[in-house]
């Protein structure tokens, strides 16, 4: 088993993490505009059993890191590895699954023979294949269209063929890019639950969407990019969770009383509940004015922002500072 | 080469369900059916008649389904990002370019299958005493291994470059295989550098129109050319294709 360099000299064998990609970058030569950087540094290493999310905006580098671990592009430079081998040395890819963003197959092939053909270059033999084509197909839904003509096929179907085919040979491994676009609200959930399992089975899965509520409630932890770097990365909770203030949630008919408005330094209203958040040392007593009130509290719990304000307040950082930076050096370049 | 045949098999499963195929097919036997109203049919020389125009019919029918299939099939995949499923998983590039090349080539082989075995059966209603022109199966062998090289030359083009540059190079790789000795007769006394592509060992019009057919020296000799040229041709696509970002 491959270790970590970490783990060498600690002398501890701890696994290698299921996908490491270290300093990893593209750029496309010279276009009209001058070189074009579409990954300029991104590391990101995703540890067994674990949903790991990538996100970042349109143009931010995802699909092009995942594209460079798969394979499909040759990197400018970095490293990458899947379950502790390089990503490019033969057999690495034997125990991964990959679903690209819109998957697409020949039309002219049925449901069965594109999943035959996916079999065969996973190394399966006959009687696995059909066993697992079978049971596969049942699992996403498609029962019974294994000798449907692809270009017969839905967009959602499609997508569900390609997640079923990315899970032949009970990967260890999934690299799955936006699982759950052009499916409707019940194939998403179905995906959501799909996830779940197999993260319950051990599969280890790096997933990329722009549905950040999926990515939220499925993930251990997230890497956020933009402008081809990683932005913020880490478990979801310390990324979203806000420190020293607390939530407190509570419904009341009557009006807020006048000494709970000094300690809360936000509302906002869910319905016929209001959410305060609350600096730490002020939540006992805003409790007790709260209840004294006459007010039904709900919950209390440490504050969380939503993946959503969190990830649009990063990018809009994050690409204020690249301007800025962008300014300054052509100040720079100017005074030269 | 459990890849490269899963990649293959699929290919003539893709293949054998587009239009262009069946077009082609029918329209050669159309043509074949045509062949005895030809004014110099009947005078003497009507089986070596019949059997140059149906090489040339096979051999036009063979090179529009080679060109038609192997300069669009890569590039297609690529547009449509059907490669994506296959070269993602642990499949080299390189197997990826033979398994398509060796699934057209098998299309192509039927396709040429089936026209000779019209253009015989026209032969056998049409020519006077019933004659089986088994020769033109030796014919239909070296048109599927010529058609199989420019396939080789199409799909190598095909992996860097677009579905027309892949198309005017076969074509002109083809023209250039076939100037020297077919089309301008080598004059005397004038050798051709031995880097000269040419495709003339795949030409048996004379002796297969004169009934007299190649030995299985000849055939043995055309064999060898075409693994020579296939293996070249497919190592250049691999590279090409190898290099390229997806």
């Amino acid at each position: 088993m491959a270790v970590s360099p970490e783990s060498r000299i600690s002398g501890r064998e701890e696994p290698a993490p299921a996908i490491l990609v270290e300093h990893a970058r593209k750029d496309y030569g010279r276009e009209a505009g001058g070189r074009r950087e579409a990954v300029a540094d991104v590391s990101i290493s995703v540890s067994r059993g674990a949903i790991h999310g990538l996100l970042g905006p349109n143009g931010s580098g995802k699909t092009t890191t995942l594209k460079m671990l798969l394979g499909l592009v040759r990197p400018s430079a970095g490293r990458f590895e899947i379950l502790g081998v390089s990503a490019s040395a033969a057999g690495a890819r034997a125990r991964l699954g990959f679903l690209p963003e819109q998957p697409y197959f020949p039309s002219q092939l049925t449901a069965g023979e594109a999943m035959s053909l996916y079999g065969r270059l996973t190394g399966l033999r006959r009687s696995a294949l059909a066993e697992q084509t079978a049971d596969l197909l049942d699992r996403v839904g498609l029962d019974g269209r294994q000798k449907t003509l692809l270009s017969k096929f839905s967009r959602g179907m499609l997508q569900r063929l390609g997640l079923a085919s990315a899970l032949l040979g009970s990967p260890e491994v999934l690299v799955l890019d936006e699982p759950a676009s052009g499916l409707d609200p019940v194939g998403q959930r179905d995906i959501r639950n799909l996830m779940l399992e197999l993260k319950a089975q051990g599969v280890t899965i790096l997933l990329s969407s722009h549905q950040l509520s999926e990515v939220e409630t499925v993930s251990d932890e997230v890497t956020i990019l933009n402008s081809g770097r990683v932005a913020a990365r880490g478990h979801i909770d310390d990324l979203l969770n806000v420190a020293g203030e607390t939530s407190i949630a509570a419904r009341g008919a009557g009006e807020l009383p006048v000494d709970v408005a000094g300690l809360v330094r936000e509302v906002a209203l869910h319905g016929s509940t209001s959410v305060f958040s609350v600096a730490d040392e002020h939540v006992r007593r805003v409790v007790d004015l709260l209840d004294d009130g006459g007010w039904k509290l709900v919950s209390v719990s440490p504050k969380r922002d939503s993946l959503e304000d969190y990830f649009a307040r990063l990018v809009s950082d994050s690409t204020q500072a690249d301007n800025a930076s962008e300014d300054e050096d052509a100040k720079g370049g100017d005074d030269r | 080469m459990r890849k490269i045949l899963a990649i293959a098999t699929a290919v003539v499963a893709d293949a054998i369900r587009r239009k262009v195929v069946w077009v082609v097919l029918v329209f050669a036997v159309f043509l074949g059916m045509s062949i005895p109203a030809l004014p110099s049919y009947g005078v003497g020389v009507a089986a070596s008649v019949f059997r140059e125009v149906a090489i040339a019919l096979i051999y036009s029918a063979a090179l529009v389904v080679a060109l038609a299939l192997s300069a669009t099939r890569i590039p297609t995949e690529v547009e449509r990002r059907t490669v994506f499923n296959v070269v993602s998983r642990d499949v080299r590039r390189w197997q990826y370019v033979a398994g398509n090349w060796l699934g057209m080539f098998i299309v192509l082989g039927g396709v040429i299958a089936l026209c000779t075995v019209a253009t015989i059966a026209i032969g056998y209603f049409t020519m006077p005493g019933g004659e089986i022109m088994w020769r033109l199966l030796e014919a239909a062998f070296a048109v599927w291994l010529e058609a199989g090289v420019i396939m080789a030359l199409a799909v190598m083009l095909s992996c860097s470059f677009g579905v027309i540059t892949a198309v005017v190079g076969a074509l002109a790789f083809t023209f250039v295989g076939h100037a020297v000795v077919t089309l301008l007769g080598l004059p005397e006394g004038v050798r051709v550098p031995w880097y000269f592509p040419s495709l003339d060992i795949f030409n048996v019009i004379n002796p297969v129109a004169l009934g007299t057919g190649y030995g299985p020296m000849y055939a043995l000799s055309m064999v060898l050319a075409f693994c020579a040229w296939v293996a070249l041709l497919l190592l250049g696509g691999s590279v090409l294709f190898g290099s390229r970002d997806l």
